[in-house]
């Protein structure tokens, strides 16, 4: 269970271009289901998801991930919990150029140490079995956009995470592949992991894999629907 | 005031390190009276931000203090050319009225600085900030006394003039004169020599037994928090003469000079370090039962431990060098 309690996150504040990002969200985000935040560009939602995420601190309110309330939680320590507890997938994928797509699949697992040969093996179990394995020696550069995707998806499992975050993961993507993206979504709830996804494509927030979709709309929460 | 690149070294560092504690202090200060981990209201958020901020401009202020100790020193030993009747560091530092009192005080802040630094590590290896109010209750204590040693180390260097004529070592520190330094002298050699082997090996003992089993640590920070009086006494008293091979020379200073292989600074470094590292472990023993330091403290403390039992090892194989190669027998 990740529980958000009264989390605010403002920009420049204090600033005449203060923004008040999120504003007040409280909010239950279940283990092993797929959550969906949705709303329109500015609503907030990947702010939810980087707050989520250990990436950003609130400017008030607690987060807590499981049975720790990780706000508070000193920076090597949060580190720590974003390294084991999420995988992340970004709008723009954000794949490392120059590097193939094998060995950004295997970045996220080289601060927790462990051996290399395992780690290669599992680097490229986890890109055939998303389809890209004949691209694994291939540059970032090269890959088209439903591979960068799938790579992507492979990088964010590298280290086991139990919750997926993905921010606008279709937003590049035609319908086919969009929908293909929601059939591995389904495939990482099956395996029991939580997915939380920040989108304002229908095909996301109308695929029958979703749980639950919280709509967002000037930082707040206008909607819950199960 | 003389014009030298040390001096203006310690000068802009004590006005720079005193403008950065006193603005730490605020925040240790809103810490002590705001801090509430439960809440996770705004200012809760933005104090737990701050700290690492804090904390961080603490470490590095600190260790420059730490590091000007001997800056200072030096600086004093080098500039005695300038004053009639000074030999080493001992003339230099009487040349003001000044000059003692900023090197009594910046040795205690030294002491007390490095204890900082060992609680600040300790509270870091805890996720729930555990030591945080008692790091910035004991900065709130160390500020002032590290205030007053910078302001007093301006002055002496303000007030420094070259033509000053004033004592040189061998009157400060002779066993007929009057004074701390005369006193000390006046030890008999024996009973310091004595006192000092005897603490020296408890602490590394007590250091190794707390090592081994984890237990003891109380006895390391007590042996260790008298053997470093004791050790700088032990010099005037006992160890001095044999470095100069002259049985009236007690200067604690002129161990710092070429002629006698500046001898004092690995000397002073070591008894320094590593009495002050035993004391960490017996300044850490209360906070062994707080729950998110029972894992990470011990092995900590057992750090420290090993590594003040390191440095006196160094330390007494150093002075088992001085007395084995000099010509003097007291």
């Amino acid at each position: 269970m990740i529980r958000l309690e009264d989390v605010r996150k403002v920009f420049h504040q204090g600033r005449p271009d203060e923004l008040v990002a999120v504003d007040g969200v409280s909010l239950d985000i279940s283990d092993k289901q797929v959550t969906v935040l949705r709303g329109p560009s500015g609503s907030g939602k990947t702010s939810v998801l980087a707050l989520v995420g250990c990436m950003a601190r609130p400017t008030s309110g607690r987060i807590h991930v499981g049975d720790r309330e990780v706000t508070s939680l000193p920076e090597h320590f949060l580190t720590e919990v974003r390294r084991r507890t999420f995988g992340f997938v970004f709008q723009e994928f954000h794949l490392v150029r120059g590097l193939t797509a094998l060995e950004n699949v295997m970045l996220p697992a080289y601060p927790l140490g462990g051996s290399r040969k395992q780690l290669l093996s599992r680097a490229q179990a986890l890109l055939e079995r998303f389809g890209v394995g004949g691209r694994a020696r291939e540059r970032a550069d090269w890959l088209s956009g439903g591979e960068s995707q799938r790579v992507a998806i492979a990088r964010a499992l590298v280290n086991d995470p139990m919750v997926v975050v993905a921010d606008e993961p279709t937003a590049h993507l035609d319908s086919k592949l969009s929908a293909s993206f929601m059939g591995v979504v389904d495939a990482l709830r099956s395996e029991g992991r939580t997915v939380l996804i920040a989108s304002h494509d229908p095909i996301v927030h109308e695929s029958e894999v979703v749980d639950r979709v919280v709509t967002l709309r000037d930082g707040r929460i206008v909607d819950e629907a199960l | 005031m003389i014009l030298h690149p040390s001096v203006l070294a310690l000068v802009g560092s004590a006005l720079l390190g005193g403008g950065l504690l006193v603005y730490s202090s605020w925040w240790a200060a809103r810490v002590l009276l705001r801090w509430d981990l439960s809440s996770g209201s705004e200012l809760q958020v933005a104090l737990e931000r701050r700290t690492y901020l804090v904390s961080t401009i603490l470490a590095y202020v600190l260790l420059f203090e730490l590091a000007s100790l001997f800056l200072f020193v030096f600086t004093a030993d080098s500039m005695a050319p300038l004053f009639t009747g000074a030999m080493c560091a001992a003339g230099s530092l009487r040349a003001s009225p000044y000059g003692y009192p900023a090197l009594m005080l910046q040795t205690a802040g030294f002491a007390m600085a490095s204890l900082w630094l060992v609680v600040n590590r300790a509270d870091s290896l805890g996720y729930d900030y555990p030591l945080i109010r008692y790091k910035y209750g004991f900065l709130l204590v160390l500020t002032p006394v590290l205030l007053l040693e910078m302001g007093l180390r301006v002055a002496f260097f303000l007030d420094l003039k070259p033509d000053v004529i004033t004592s040189c070592c061998g009157s400060l520190f002779g066993a007929r004169g009057r004074g701390l330094g005369s006193d000390l002298a006046g030890i008999p050699p024996k009973v310091a020599a004595v006192a000092f082997v005897a603490l020296l090996a408890g602490v590394i003992l007590a250091g190794l037994h707390f090592w081994a089993t984890g237990r003891g640590g109380w006895a390391v920070g007590v042996l260790a928090l008298v053997l470093l009086p004791t050790g700088l006494g032990a010099v005037v008293a006992w160890l001095s003469p044999y470095v100069y091979e002259l049985p009236t020379h007690h200067c604690p200073f002129c161990l710092l000079q070429r002629e006698y292989d500046w001898v004092g600074y690995p000397f002073y470094g070591a008894l320094l370090g590593g009495s002050l590292s035993g004391v960490g472990v017996g300044v850490l023993m209360p906070f062994r039962s707080i729950p998110s330091l029972a894992g990470p403290l011990p092995a900590y403390q057992r750090r420290l431990a090993a590594f003040s039992v390191w440095l006196l090892v160094a330390l007494g194989v150093l002075v088992a060098v001085i007395l084995a190669r000099s010509q003097l027998r007291l």
